[in-house]
């Protein structure tokens, strides 16, 4: 009885011991928004690449991209994905920042941002997007993306970006609801509520942001700190990202010959692993993921020019300062460019 | 105890702190200077803060492009319109509250139930309500001044001396007249210092108003500011707050000066 109870004793105390890898995992906190934009790193984390990589990787979650990057200037994060804005770009601007890899794209033939009228700015006239010119339009704040994005569609559609009356509303529920309720005339929403909004016959969708100026929406970013310091994790950390991304554009991003998203195993699988971080619990939660994938780029590739254009952009707006080279703020050798 | 002997040395005096401008304005200038100091020699980095000479020159850009007028001329319309319309009715519920017993608990109870709600968690509402134009943002600044001038109007009014209205009842007033003559001049006082309160609450709750929907505006500005991490600006339009700030306090100093003359 005595040696059967030290041989118990012995096998839980060795047990746990053989269990555990017999190196410790690198630690690492990588800051992304709560929605599903990030969802290659949902999948990469469920699917155990970035342990099998030697990375103990742990999300932080955040509701806006622009802390996303303080946090990561004030050493609260190693690793971040967030959308390209001017405050980035004025935080990147000074050392602190730099660009590694690609996150979502806007792609011509996927619905990636809708440009939605109000009802009342329709019946009008505001039919088109050539027509946004005198027109208020709703966007996040100054130098956000949405900023961005009317910006450039301006310069395609060739209406006067000054003529247009932008109106900061902070939230992109407000955006959402003021474009609802008609109290601004057109705005920019993603397609899962682009679609709910026209199918509410709350907005009509003018048309998509990918179709008229593909560019680069997300980036993967590291502070200097995690680059210089930690360059091998940061290394292993892009390689699991990259089969996360493999697995993402395999269940979601291939197209049938009619150009509809094919939806098979893949897919299926892949929106299990998602739900583990968004929309969890949501009996919707299929028909929202479908409606609301973007594009990743294969392998996860930046769109390197398109970043240098953007910075450009804000720079000729005065949103972002300073006269550092673009390229300055990019670190192009843990992923591919394009 | 000690008995006392000869003359009593003189014990008073002290506990009369008196104001020296120089001192204010050195302090002031002093820390701005070691402020300065401190990121020359590379103390601060500019990131974290940014020197007093880079804001001093973003203000002085604003200034000369002409882009500070622009959103201080739509900040001071709003200001001036919302302060004085929640001022408005603020002295006219607080006289209410001050003169009737119909009015008082009924006034007071919605008065202590309505003002400690964050304004700024209203201005989804205030949307819906008045739009996404002007109204929204008067109505925020009107709201958050309305309050504080209820329970200052209110609080005046207890405090005028009774034995002076009854002396104007003995001597056959009218309510209208002793409204006008004894209990207004009587609690204009504390009225006007809580024009200093309520002036301070509008320019703080500027921000929360231009934060949906405002192109102009010195609070969209340190808004915009913020969110670019655009830190040289931000300073700047902070500074101008409370430059503007500082000058409300002096323009309701001269008033008190044109109206309390009588004291």
């Amino acid at each position: 009885m005595k040696i059967f109870a030290a041989v118990l004793l012995n096998l839980a105390l060795v047990l746990p011991a053989c269990l555990s890898p017999a190196q410790a995992a690198d630690p690492l906190r990588l800051g992304l928004l709560h929605t599903l934009s990030p969802a290659p790193f949902y999948m990469a984390q469920h699917s155990g690449y970035f342990r099998e990589a030697g990375i103990d990787l742990t999300f932080r979650f955040f509701d806006a991209a622009q802390p996303i990057a303080a946090a990561a200037v004030s050493g609260d994060l190693d690793v971040g994905v967030t959308a390209l804005t001017g405050g980035f770009f004025n935080l990147a601007e000074k050392g602190t920042l730099k660009v590694i890899g690609g996150g979502l794209h806007e792609q011509r033939g996927y619905e990636g941002s809708a440009i939605l009228a109000s009802n009342q700015a329709y019946d009008a006239g505001l039919t088109g997007m050539e027509k946004l010119g005198g027109r208020s339009f709703g966007i996040t704040q100054y130098g956000s993306s949405f900023h961005y994005m009317i910006g450039r569609i301006a310069e395609a559609k060739g209406f006067d970006l000054k003529t247009v009356t932008l109106r900061p509303l902070q939230q992109v529920s407000n955006m959402v609801a003021a474009v609802g309720s008609g109290q601004v005339d057109a705005t920019i929403a993603i397609a899962s509520q682009a679609k709910a909004l026209v199918a509410a016959k709350q907005a009509h969708i003018l048309g998509w942001a990918g179709d008229v100026v593909p560019y680069q929406l997300t980036a993967v970013f590291a502070p200097t700190a995690t680059i210089d310091g930690k360059t091998d994790v940061l290394q292993r950390f892009a390689k699991a990202y990259q089969r996360g991304v493999a697995d993402y554009r395999a269940a979601f991003l291939r197209l049938d010959a009619q150009g509809r998203p094919i939806a098979d195993a893949n897919t299926d699988a892949a929106i299990k692993a998602i739900v583990e971080y968004v929309f969890v619990g949501d009996p919707d939660a299929r028909t929202k993921i479908l409606a609301g994938v973007g594009y990743y780029d294969e392998g996860a590739a930046l769109d390197v020019a398109d970043v240098v254009a953007q910075i450009v952009w804000f720079k000729a707006q005065g949103l972002v300062k300073g006269d550092a080279d673009p390229k300055s703020i990019l670190d192009t050798r843990f992923l591919p460019t394009r | 105890m000690a008995r006392l002997d000869g003359p009593v040395r003189f014990r008073g005096g002290g506990f009369a702190p008196r104001d020296n401008r120089w001192a204010s304005a050195g302090t002031l200038l002093g820390l701005v200077g070691l402020w300065q100091m401190a990121a020359s020699a590379g103390l601060i980095k500019s990131l974290f803060l940014p020197p007093p000479i880079a804001i001093g020159a973003a203000l002085w850009q604003l200034i000369v492009s002409g882009v500070l007028w622009q959103h201080l001329s739509a900040s001071l319309v709003r200001l001036a319109w919302g302060w004085t319309s929640g001022t408005f009715f603020g002295i006219g519920m607080g006289l209410a509250v001050g003169l009737w017993s119909a009015c008082r608990s009924p006034g007071m109870a919605v008065v202590a139930a309505l003002f400690p709600i964050p304004k700024i968690a209203l201005v989804p509402l205030f949307i819906v309500w008045f739009g996404i134009g002007e109204g929204s943002k008067i109505a925020t600044l009107a709201f958050g001044v309305f309050f504080p001038t209820v329970i200052a109007t209110a609080g005046a009014v207890d405090n005028v001396p009774r034995g002076l209205i009854r002396m104007g009842q003995s001597f056959g007033l009218s309510t209208a007249a002793i409204v006008r003559t004894i209990v207004l001049p009587g609690a204009l006082p504390a009225i006007l210092s809580g024009f200093r309160v309520t002036s301070s609450i509008a320019i703080v709750l500027l921000v929360a108003a231009e934060m949906i929907g405002a192109e102009q505006g010195i609070g969209a500005f340190v808004l915009s500011a913020g969110n670019l991490y655009d830190t040289d600006n931000l300073l700047a339009g902070i500074v101008v707050l409370s430059l503007l700030g500082l000058l409300v306090a002096w323009a309701i100093g001269q008033l008190e000066r044109a109206l309390l003359a009588w004291r």
